[in-house]
């Protein structure tokens, strides 16, 4: 009786929907074994015929055996038409078994349809690919996690070296090549090689990936599993920025992905060029090694930057430094330690606009600071003073104005190491104050540090 | 009716390409199938992830390029009218047809510039013997915004190769000689546009021929549908009842 409901669909299919029933699709269309759907289009066929209906039925069969080419014995397996089964049979030396592969109403000239049959119902089913398969191999068990990182990038490099060997092995060599893995990816030549390989290790990313879900308890594990993957889906798209934007992001919330963080590439905090606060620090902590290099004032200089940072006063023996420091900043090209007069300070005032522009940024401020550390001295002395009195900070609303007066100790807001120089020229604070806000940092002018640098990100807010 | 915007046209951009590349393979396939040349001059291709054949004949493969090259700002465009049908001025050789002039009022096309296009297959008195109809029209929703979109698409595309590759079974043997030509059921209006790239391409359209068309006792045999989000196409065969008379 079940028999006779198996027929019936197999009838069905190929006759009034005209599809192409090869054994594996059939297979997975009922949930039966491969054999038995072998058996079953073997029963149909052999019915049918004796019948003779007059339906039309092309049948391809599957063989395989021993057969000896060039003096070399191989195991061949060819699907084969109907009317080339014998043909085919008489060449090999031993046959080790034919199966019916495939029944389908019309002749096929190729054998891409049985292909694309199969494509779809495999591709639906990977899961459980081998539910149905007759395919075993006892020494076939999980792989423990532990060796599923090291075996991964074994397995890459054997890819990558299975790619190179010339596909002519696959002929000569089935059954005494290299195994079954290495030949599947020896097949796809050129570019269809590349994306077998890439489809390979893609496919070993993600099956470790899943095992590792499976021994982490935390939810946190699971969302950091998603992320490598989305992490190298994204990559893709976005490129190394964004990858390290989201691995700063993926360690600062799940620090327990030990295994996945190990194996992408380290994360590197000054990379991204962030403008928040945080980063701004760290930046700015970039930017003091480079000017601790390039000039030979600078050690100070750096210590300056990082005691402003840090909101502490200034001595007074850094006051001609202090100076230098401003115009620099303001221009954009500062960051020099130049002990000058204030007549040189003056000489530089007339430095023009395009310091404005960097000083809506925190950030810009310390990038900035690297550039102007390649400047001379010399230059670096007129640029202050421009700076000082140019109009356009002036012109700038109520805070830059404050932080002119501010910038005989503090040359410019962005410049940590103003600050304290700014408290050494009270002469420069009188002369440039327009603004009632300039009264403030008289009385404050020690503790003008703070109030500046607050004043400075207030603007640029 | 709305506006197109700037998203409408990447949309019909989209849908275009699709669909021409799904053509190109589709008659590269009919061809193989169904005998019209010789088997010699295909080669296998992979297309979709299955292997298809693709001619290599170089006037064959421009042939096939520049009718769906002028198609495809048809296809771009998602606008109600009226059809006529055009074909192209092949050049004048051994298996291909001469230009055809007609023009053939037909029914409103739904929301789309093109409203099918025609594999005809034509025997050697120039009488269409087959046809393999794609009839497309504008999906019920229309949304490019699903991941799987492209992929789901490519699998119901593969569906209407594979149905193309076992058309043998429910068609008969078609006689020898024959020849073919592609038909595009569109607008009046939409043959202006055309104008614009058929000038630029050399490769001119004209109006068919009424016994072009028009095909003595048909029979209908339908192949496949297929409804996703982008498109709605339908596939069947009209198919001249006496092929050798």
């Amino acid at each position: 009786m079940a028999d006779q409901l198996y027929l019936e669909n197999i009838d069905e299919f190929v006759t009034d929907q005209n599809k192409i029933v090869t054994y594996k699709w059939l297979s997975y269309t009922l949930g039966v074994h491969v054999n038995q759907a072998k058996q079953m289009l073997y029963d149909y066929v052999e019915r049918k015929r004796k019948e003779n209906s007059g339906a039309q039925l092309h049948v391809t069969y599957l063989v395989s055996g021993s057969f000896i080419q060039n003096g070399h014995s191989c195991h061949k397996v060819a699907v084969v038409r109907e009317d080339k089964l014998e043909a085919v049979k008489s060449k090999l030396a031993v046959t080790a078994s034919i199966h019916v592969y495939s029944i389908q109403k019309a002749m096929l000239k190729d054998s891409g349809p049985l292909f694309n049959t199969d494509y779809d119902i495999l591709k639906s089913n990977l899961q459980n690919c081998s539910k149905f398969s007759a395919i075993q191999c006892a020494a076939a068990v999980p792989r423990v996690p532990a060796e599923s990182s090291s075996s991964r990038k074994f397995e890459q490099s054997n890819l990558q070296a299975s790619n190179e060997t010339p596909a002519n092995n696959e002929l000569t060599t089935n059954g005494h090549g290299p195994p079954p893995s290495k030949q599947v990816s020896q097949q796809p030549k050129g570019i269809m090689g590349m994306f077998a390989s890439k489809a390979a290790t893609k496919t070993q990313d993600t099956n470790k990936e899943t095992k590792t879900e499976a021994k982490e308890v935390t939810n946190a594990s699971s969302a950091g599993s998603k992320a490598p993957g989305k992490g190298n889906m994204m990559s893709n798209f976005f490129g190394k920025a964004a990858m390290n934007k989201l691995k700063v992001n993926l360690d600062s919330e799940q620090p327990v992905k030990e295994e996945k963080i190990v194996e992408q590439p380290p994360v590197s905090v000054t990379e991204p060029k962030l403008a928040t606060p945080a980063d701004l620090k760290k930046s700015s902590k970039k930017a003091e090694p480079v000017k601790m290099q390039q000039k030979e004032k600078k050690c100070n200089r750096g210590k300056r930057i990082e005691l402003s940072d840090d909101e502490t006063k200034e001595t007074g023996n850094v006051k001609k430094k202090r100076r230098r420091i401003k115009l620099p900043q303001s221009d954009s090209s500062e960051d020099e330690v130049i002990p000058d007069s204030p007549g040189t300070y003056e000489a530089e005032s007339p430095s023009p606009p395009p310091p404005i522009s960097p000083p809506s940024d925190p950030v810009p401020k310390t990038e900035p600071e690297p550039s102007s550390v390649k400047n001379s001295s010399g230059e670096n002395k007129r640029k202050r003073k421009r700076v000082l009195k140019s109009k356009t900070f002036v012109d700038i609303e109520g805070c830059i104005a404050q932080i002119q007066i501010v910038s005989s100790k503090l040359p410019s807001v962005w410049s940590w190491g103003f600050s304290s120089a700014a408290q050494h020229l009270p002469g420069k604070h009188e002369a440039l104050s327009s603004s009632p806000v300039p009264k403030k940092p008289k009385q404050q002018q020690r503790k003008g540090t703070k109030c500046i640098i607050y004043v400075g990100i207030i603007f640029m807010m | 009716m709305t506006t197109l915007t700037r998203q409408d046209l990447n949309f019909g951009q989209v849908v275009a390409d699709v669909l021409c590349e799904f053509l190109e393979v589709a008659v590269h396939l009919i061809l193989y199938v169904r005998e019209v040349y010789p088997v010699g001059i295909f080669q296998k291709r992979k297309k979709y992830n299955v292997p298809v054949q693709m001619s290599c004949h170089p006037e064959l493969n421009q042939y096939i390029q520049d009718t769906l090259h002028c198609v495809k700002p048809l296809l771009e465009k998602f606008c109600p009218g009226w059809a006529i049908t055009v074909s192209p001025a092949a050049v004048l050789g051994p298996g291909w047809e001469p230009a055809i002039l007609s023009s053939q009022p037909g029914p409103l096309s739904p929301k789309n510039d093109v409203e099918k296009v025609v594999v005809v297959i034509l025997d050697k008195e120039h009488r269409p013997v087959e046809k393999f109809v794609f009839e497309i029209t504008q999906p019920p929703l229309l949304s490019i915004s699903s991941d799987s979109l492209l992929s789901h698409v490519e699998q119901l595309l593969r569906a209407f190769i594979l149905k193309i590759s076992v058309c043998d079974a429910v068609l008969d043997h078609n006689p020898p000689g024959c020849t073919f030509t592609v038909l595009v059921h569109t607008r009046e209006a939409a043959t202006r546009n055309m104008e614009k790239i058929q000038v630029i391409k050399d490769f001119p359209w004209i109006l068919a021929d009424e016994q072009d068309v028009h095909m003595h006792d048909p029979r209908l045999i339908p192949l496949k549908t297929m409804t996703s989000d982008i498109l709605k196409m339908q596939l069947y065969v009209e198919e001249r009842a006496h092929k050798s008379s």
